[in-house]
């Protein structure tokens, strides 16, 4: 039967689809109303809110203390040797307070979607006409922001118990950086998020992931103390070139590894990454319901 | 006829219900085989930045700074010791609250709760399957980093590590008493699990030698079993001393752990009868 | 059974649709250890939905009833594009669920597992606000909304309370709420009554009737109390093993063994023989079933045989169990229930697995 006759006998649905402003403004909708609830169930946990805030500080003091008790101070002449800076501090510093934000990728977004399934709510979100893909980025969007709020705290104390020697003129480009890191990572993110579908204990996979990842990326070491293949793979993820861009920006002194032109390089990896993240993510949500995986934890 | 519980004698009651609960969390292990690959291996990724890192800021395998305030300069096993034995307090802290979690998520934990035995037992059954699968992994990932980092391990030295291990353990115990009590009394016990961690994980040298801490800080960290446990570990297998050198540390170590088990244990029956009283069962 | 118009439209509509689920045994670390020879094939194959066929008309108040196993929840799932099917076509509204999902899923509102499926550490209109903006509904819309339901379900004064603080029967009421929050054509309950007390459970199925004939909206409400289905819908589908095996109204349904009386017994500890040997006394009888109860409980065993009138039955059955040393607790002479239709049709009973 053609369709004009259908919509006259059955209810017509009032819903935007397709690519149009208003569909774009609905779905924009629920990415923001997803990070809002997120918000919401997080203050209903007020010590484990408390208790987040001041993790990255937690993580970040072994390296730093660890680091000054190696070379009985804040300076190390092999570190100078290596990067033109011997500022243990600071070095450590600028490389670990990206490392909450890989978290957000791995952690936050990979466990976007097996958190709803434990909340019981997975299902209910699936039977809704939204983009499955803006629930995740609403999660990685209340992350992000958490990740900042502990980012602060960590500079204010590390600043004030130790002193950071960082410029205030290398800021902006440095934040330009981090932006574009960031849309790489969330295509990482998308991909990590569809892998929590379908694997059970996908927290092995995100903590397994988030380790490379470490291992990988010059946090706490410049990228040139890794083995040669190590260094290479780094090019693959955006930390590695985003921590190198920054420091460059913010630490006096500091010779940045060769990895050419850091933006250019970090727009390509945030193409090719949300890219794959998309179509990871549609193939595994058609594999999922298809094997009828949605219920299962 | 078979005795009931109530005819059988106590101790052997209570043994049999610490004898179960190891054989049930050993067997509900068993059925996640990646997870129990995931930490016989995996948990070796962790340290390897600080490794890295070392060499990064000294340039070699032995910082000086190292080697005047420990007596050994070799940054690596002083590493490897840390994390391997810092497991253990992430299976005994974590490891037995967690499985508390999961009765109560699963909706067997009031049945535990009101089943006649001692509860205590019940949770000294789950710390020592915890304490059983992490000395598996702790000799999975010591052998990976013997073979990987060039360490050596001689039985020598392994006898007395052993009975530190034990030592740490038994402290763990008290404290995870501690966790499940406050785990049946409030609903975020898991975020004072993880607090309680984050103290060891700073306090205790983990990552760096305890005098390196400012003196404030070295305080606290007396009052940490791990604390004693690596000092204690990391002179037997890096300064080749024997439990006579450290004899201090080991008496404190010891009086430390009796204090734990013996308040973890009387507040958890405490705070037991007071949520049976009040009807206050934890949920998350 | 009231025949399909040709050219008849229907809100929803499944045509062959199958569904098979690969079942994966779960060995443990040491499964490859394990040598069991009855078990040399650890993978099986469940054919959950068989080349189903249903047609649900617009308006209609349609009961899905069947065992645990039958397929009701899958049929659901694949009619709310949770599932995709293996094979067939779902139509919902003019829209198939493979290819117009978006458009499915604004047409549908759903109330599958409850209570659970809300956030409890959120408010009620917290939730109902998420869930409007994942529904599409532009803001000032989805806030007029939420309140009417709110008074509806008579939550108003507590909608800024948490799920948590609320009752069972209250936190169904929100996820009812949430499904009507879009006003879809089309409603699909599993088992919405489930667990509620009875009061609650009168004023949902109160409250599903006037969405029915009052608003107009489709409903399929799928569940195993047979007295629910009886009593709300305007047809019943029976499903057994992923198939529909009857689809009437209830009364035209249970006509099919009306002229026939019922007679149950209840026993203790009767042979495992005992419905041969009835039936071999009553060859006539259409169904002899035995429906094993908890007796160490105080649960009898009943024995319920459906077969011409009581009056021819009574002394034989009687006399039948007398030979088998069988002790009677109680007979009653009844009316066929749909259970009892469902029993005649499959063999089986709506509170078992399908047989």
């Amino acid at each position: 039967m053609e369709k004009n006759k259908r919509e006259h006998r059955l209810r017509e649905v009032n819903c935007p689809t397709g690519l149009n402003w208003s569909n774009l403004k609905a779905e924009l909708k629920a990415v923001w109303e997803s990070y809002i609830k997120d918000w919401r169930i997080e203050f209903a946990y007020p010590v484990s809110f408390v208790r987040q805030l001041i993790s990255p500080l937690v993580f970040l003091l072994p390296f730093l203390l660890y680091g000054i008790a190696l070379v009985g101070g804040r300076y190390s002449p092999n570190l100078e040797q290596l990067v033109g800076t011997g500022d243990v501090v600071t070095f450590i510093f600028t490389g670990y307070m990206l490392m909450g934000f890989i978290g957000t990728a791995v952690w936050a977004m990979g466990f976007s979607i097996r958190r709803e399934r434990w909340f019981g709510t997975l299902e209910a979100i699936y039977v809704t006409p939204s983009s499955r893909l803006g629930q995740v980025l609403g999660m990685a969007l209340h992350s992000t922001v958490h990740q900042a709020f502990g980012t602060i705290i960590q500079f204010i104390v590390i600043y004030l118990t130790f002193g950071l020697g960082l410029k205030i003129e290398g800021i902006l480009p440095a934040l330009a950086i981090f932006a574009l890191m960031m849309l790489a990572l969330y295509g990482f993110g998308i991909v990590i998020s569809a892998l929590g579908l379908i694997l059970k204990e996908g927290w092995v996979v995100s903590d397994v992931l988030y380790s490379i990842m470490m291992i990988l990326s010059p946090v706490a070491y410049p990228l040139v103390v890794l083995p040669n293949v190590a260094q290479q793979a780094s090019a693959l993820f955006p930390t590695a070139p985003a921590l190198i861009g920054m420091r460059a920006f913010l630490i006096e002194n500091y010779s940045a590894e060769a990895f050419g032109n850091v933006f250019l390089h970090l727009l390509a990896l945030g193409a090719a990454w949300i890219l794959f993240g998309i179509l990871v993510f549609r193939l595994t949500d058609g594999y999922v319901r298809k094997r009828g995986m949605l219920k299962k934890f | 006829m078979t005795k009931s519980a109530y005819q059988q004698p106590l101790l052997r009651s209570n043994l049999f219900v610490v004898w179960n609960e190891i054989i049930k969390n050993t067997k509900t292990m068993l059925a996640y085989p990646t997870i129990i690959v995931f930490w016989a291996i995996f948990p070796i990724f962790w340290f390897i930045p600080f490794i890295l890192q070392g060499q990064a800021f000294v340039g070699g395998l032995e910082s000086a700074n190292f080697a005047q305030i420990t007596g050994s300069g070799e940054y690596v096993p002083f590493i490897v010791i840390g994390a391997i034995l810092n497991s253990y307090v992430n299976t005994l802290l974590y490891g037995v609250g967690e499985n508390i979690r999961k009765e109560a998520y699963q909706g067997t934990l009031d049945y535990v709760l009101a089943a006649p035995c001692n509860k205590a037992y019940v949770l000294i059954g789950k710390a020592i399957s915890e304490s059983l699968s992490s000395t598996i992994f702790a000799i999975s990932q010591l052998t990976i980093s013997v073979l990987l980092f060039g360490m050596t391990i001689t039985l020598g030295v392994m006898v007395p590590v052993f009975f530190i291990t034990i030592l740490l353990i038994l402290g763990l115990y008290g404290m995870s008493l501690l966790m499940a009590a406050f785990s049946l009394m409030y609903k975020q016990s898991y975020d004072l699990s993880e607090t309680i961690g984050y103290i060891f994980y700073i306090f205790a040298p983990v990552r760096y030698p305890v005098e390196s801490l400012p003196t404030w800080a070295q305080i606290i960290g007396k009052f940490i079993p791990l604390t004693y446990a690596l000092i204690i570990v990391r002179s037997i297998m890096l300064l080749g001393t024997d439990l006579s050198a450290v004899y201090l540390e080991v008496i404190t170590l010891l009086i430390v752990d009796v204090i734990l088990l013996l308040v973890g244990f009387y507040l958890f029956n405490w705070i037991e009868k007071k949520t049976r009283k009040s009807g206050i069962i934890s949920h998350h | 059974m009231v025949a399909e118009k040709e050219g008849e439209e229907f809100s929803i509509q499944t045509v062959n649709l199958t569904k098979r689920f690969t079942k994966k045994r779960h060995r443990g670390f040491f499964g490859f250890l394990r040598k069991n020879q009855s078990n040399h094939k650890h993978n099986g194959v469940t054919v959950a939905l068989d080349k189903l066929n249903l047609s649900i008309r617009p308006g209609e108040l349609f009961g899905l009833l069947g065992p645990n196993g039958s397929g009701k929840t899958t049929t659901i799932k694949c009619l709310s594009t949770i599932l995709i099917p293996d094979g067939g076509t779902a139509i919902v509204n003019g829209f198939d669920s493979q290819k117009e999902t978006a458009m499915v899923r604004a047409s549908l509102g759903m109330v599958v597992g409850g209570e659970r499926t809300l956030y409890w550490k959120l408010t009620a209109r917290d939730n109902l606000t998420y869930f409007a903006s994942l529904y599409k509904m532009p803001k000032k819309d989805a806030k007029k909304r939420i309140e009417e339901l709110l008074e509806l379900m008579q939550l108003a004064d507590r909608a800024d309370e948490r799920l948590e603080d609320y009752s069972t029967g209250m936190r169904q009421k929100i996820a009812i709420a949430r499904a009507l929050l879009h006003d879809p054509p089309i409603l699909l309950l599993d088992e919405p009554t489930l667990g509620l007390d009875p009061g609650f459970a009168r004023q949902i199925r109160s409250q599903i009737r006037e969405l029915s004939e009052n608003q107009g909206k489709t409903v399929l409400l799928t569940t195993h109390y047979m007295d629910e289905a009886d009593q709300l819908c305007d047809r019943v589908a029976f499903i057994n093993r992923g198939k529909i095996v009857a689809v009437d109204t209830p009364n035209r349904l249970k006509a099919m063994v009306k002229e026939k009386e019922l007679v149950e017994v209840a026993v203790y500890r009767p042979p495992a023989d005992i419905e041969k040997h009835i039936h071999s006394l009553l060859p006539d009888a259409e169904v002899v079933k035995l429906i094993r109860g908890d007796e160490d409980k105080g649960n009898p065993s009943r024995i319920k045989i459906i077969g011409g009138t009581a009056e021819e039955h009574i002394e034989t059955v009687i006399d039948a169990l007398r030979q088998k040393n069988v002790r009677i607790g109680s007979l009653n002479v009844g009316v066929p229930t749909l259970e009892d239709v469902f029993i005649k049709l499959t063999g089986a009973k709506l509170t078992e697995g399908g047989a």
